[in-house]
């Protein structure tokens, strides 16, 4: 008896974290999604479906939607290929090649705040040093924070900057356990230096790609929104206002619980649908030596 | 016998233990920077050393919208600060909120605090269908300071600052300088977008004495409709798109750093921007070698002159069903908003006294003949007319209704619609933001 309940026992607080940071706050979310409430909570009124109704219908969560795909996308293929390439050189036998490795690495210790804040001043209209350099050399003044689609461009290069040290050190790891003999036996064959990327060390790397495809898009969909935050608040007029960075102003500014919970139920889904693939396809995509 | 007086001694000891033990107030504050944050901590520090019987706890809860997150999480949760300070723009959300004692209610019981001692334009911006519902504390509104030196340079009379938006306009021509290849070097305004931004176009709204919504500003009953798309609404959008698309101005985008940034390092001759940065602004044109000046906000030429709506934040009392920390609270309140209290508060950031007597004190002194910076930005506030304009809108909407006007702004300098169109635009979100927060009362 006692040794069927013990395992039991041995779970109970592992459980009782979980629901109560996990699953009360979700089941709480799920129902305040079909209520309206006031700031404070001292009104509640059952709306049904309405905050739904009222979301697919608007065409700020529309374009935010699109926003967030647009912005994930490309920053994630610019963001990994710039990544592999950096790898690439870092893993050439050169000496001080570990200074080198570290300075790349550097940005990752950064917070996506500072790193928001860094851009935000690089990027400063007239005072900040990137603009100084588009005016020497191009003779050109963008301004990279109030207008689209520049905006938009200018956190994708914070975010994709802020990831690199991650990406690139994955991507090191990956390619040192590539062993040297394929290349060997390649050389021999007579391939060029492409033929031996794409060849070899592309599809060899796809286990890492994956894995590092998966996390980036977790990261550029969830937790770009400090920099977002620090560069642009999402403007201007909502051009770079991310699905989370909507939930954010709705939730926390406008103060709008119900309609937020909505949205939040609306990313669980979509996270779900994501997670669901991650699980079917992902290990069959993948090639492992 | 000695039993019983050892008992009557021991009861004793154990009575005064119980009411000597000081009663305990939280007090929530959103006033970042070490400077602010140890200000209102020395306050606090010494309304204890006058009133051993009270502990004060001074909390820093992090901005505007985030002390509001937590003051909403603190309600529902059933253990809120006694006193909190919220943002001007959340007023009428805190009288919805049902957890609050109108600061009106506690002046009527006690006559020894002096309701008039309160600058009108203050009380006004707190007083909601007659009431004063929470006590001003931190108030500033926008100026203008403006680069002296750049003025000069510029072949304009830096004691003469524009007064008209048109005047306003033409210098800021003047004061445009592009290089050899056409491109800026130096502008003549910046202005950070956001909610600055948002919180300028009401300003400018009530410079012309117009209103933002209907019900007198919410003040006469529940806001029901926003009213801004009128020809004033129109002038400041004209105003702001005019120079923009001239090359005049330069949007220096959202919140307020990136523009002071701009200001303080010379590229700009005027910056719009809250009085409570007369500090800093101050500090800045010192260690960057120019002359510093601040005018009132411009207001179009024939058109009579409203005044400013108080910005910043005030003290709200909150319902905790005991009288004993209530009492506290009331006397803390009541010694933040004392002569003394005032002065060090406001000299010590920009903020203006919202105390009458700390700014005749002030005067006498010869703090702002010595200070003159600081005279103008308390003057501005204190020539505004008193009106259902100049008292600013109540609505629980509000934050929705700035991200509005901000988004219509961008959609005029990034000739997505035209002025007209896009101050329409914002007016008809704005009444779908009010029709939804009403639909819960």
């Amino acid at each position: 008896m006692l040794r069927k309940i013990f395992p039991y026992l041995l779970l109970v607080p592992t459980f009782l974290i979980v629901v109560i940071f996990i699953y009360y706050p979700a089941f709480q979310t799920f129902k305040l999604s079909f209520y309206k409430m006031s700031p404070f909570g001292n009104r509640l009124f059952f709306t049904g479906f309405g905050n739904f109704w009222s979301l697919f219908t608007s065409g700020q969560y529309i374009q935010s939607a699109y926003t967030t795909l647009i912005f994930v996308v490309v920053t994630v293929t610019v963001g990994l290929t710039i990544s592999l390439f950096l790898a690439l050189l870092l893993n050439q036998k050169v000496p001080g090649i570990g200074i080198f490795r570290t300075l790349i690495f550097a940005p990752y210790a950064v917070s996506p705040a500072v790193a928001g804040t860094l851009w935000a001043f690089l990027l400063s209209p007239v005072a900040g040093y990137v603009s100084y350099l588009f005016l020497i050399i191009f003779k050109a003044q963008p301004q990279w924070l109030t207008t689209y689609p520049l905006a938009l461009i200018a956190v994708m290069i914070a975010t994709i900057w802020k990831n690199l040290g991650f990406n690139i050190i994955f991507f090191l790891a990956g390619l040192q356990s590539i062993p040297k003999s394929y290349y060997e036996a390649a050389t021999i064959d007579g391939a060029n230096a492409f033929r031996t990327l794409f060849k070899i060390t592309i599809p060899l790397l796809s286990p890492i790609t994956f894995y590092l495809i998966v996390m980036n898009v977790t990261f550029t969909a969830f937790s770009a929104f400090a920099t977002i935050d620090v560069m642009t608040q999402g403007g201007p007029a909502n051009t770079t206002s991310t699905l989370i960075y909507k939930l954010y102003q709705d939730g926390f500014v406008n103060f709008n619980t119900g309609f937020a919970s909505a949205e939040s139920v609306v990313l669980i889904l979509i996270m779900a649908v994501f997670t669901y693939f991650y699980f079917k396809f992902g290990q069959k995509a993948v090639f492992y030596q | 016998m000695w039993r019983k007086v050892l008992v009557f001694m021991v009861m004793g000891i154990l009575a005064s233990a119980i009411f000597a033990a000081p009663i305990t107030i939280q007090f929530w504050h959103a006033m970042g920077g070490t400077d602010r944050i140890q200000l209102l901590q020395n306050l606090a520090n010494e309304f204890m050393q006058q009133n051993p019987d009270i502990k004060v706890e001074v909390q820093y809860t992090g901005s505007y919208s985030d002390t509001m997150t937590k003051m909403i999480a603190a309600v529902r949760a059933g253990n809120p600060p006694d006193l909190v300070m919220i943002y001007d723009i959340g007023t009428q959300m805190m009288i919805d909120s049902g957890a609050i004692i109108p600061i009106q209610n506690m002046i009527n019981k006690d006559p020894s605090f002096d309701i008039n001692t309160l600058v009108s334009a203050s009380r006004g911006y707190y007083t909601v269908g007659g009431k004063l519902y929470s006590m001003p504390f931190n108030s500033s509104n926008p100026v203008i300071f403006y680069n002296k030196t750049l003025f000069e340079k510029a072949g304009l009379d830096p004691n003469n600052p524009p007064t008209t938006f048109e005047e306003f306009i033409a210098d800021a021509q003047k004061l445009t300088v592009k290089d050899a290849n056409g491109n800026t070097i130096q502008y003549g305004f910046t202005f950070g977008s956001g909610e600055p931004l948002a919180w300028f176009f009401e300003q400018f709204m009530a410079v012309q004495n117009a209103l933002l919504l209907n019900n007198n500003n919410g003040r006469d009953g529940r806001a029901t409709k926003a009213v801004f798309a009128n020809d004033a609404g129109l002038r400041i959008f004209n105003f702001f798109n005019d120079m923009v698309q001239n090359g005049w101005a330069i949007n220096a985008g959202p919140g307020w750093d990136n523009a002071r940034q701009i200001f303080i390092s010379q590229r700009a001759a005027m910056l719009i921007t809250s009085t409570s940065d007369v500090n800093m602004m101050i500090k800045a044109s010192q260690s960057g070698n120019f002359s510093l000046g601040v005018m009132f906000l411009p207001h179009p030429a024939g058109v009579p002159y409203g005044g400013v709506i108080v910005g910043g934040a005030s003290l709200w009392m909150v319902d905790t069903k005991n009288t004993q920390r209530e009492e506290a609270t009331w006397k803390f309140l009541k010694f933040l908003e004392s002569v003394d209290a005032q002065i060090e508060w406001s000299t010590g950031t920009g903020y203006f006294p919202v105390n009458k007597n700390s700014i005749i004190k002030l005067l006498y002194e010869g703090y702002y003949a010595k200070n003159p910076l600081y005279l103008v930005t308390v003057l501005q506030l204190l020539m505004s007319n008193v009106t259902p304009a100049t008292s600013g809108g109540a609505t629980g909407a509000f934050p929705q209704i700035r991200t509005a006007v901000d988004n219509a702004f961008a959609k005029m300098f990034t000739k997505a619609m035209t002025p007209q169109q896009a101050l329409q635009w914002a007016q008809d979100q704005a009444n779908q933001a009010i029709a939804n927060y009403n639909s819960l009362y």
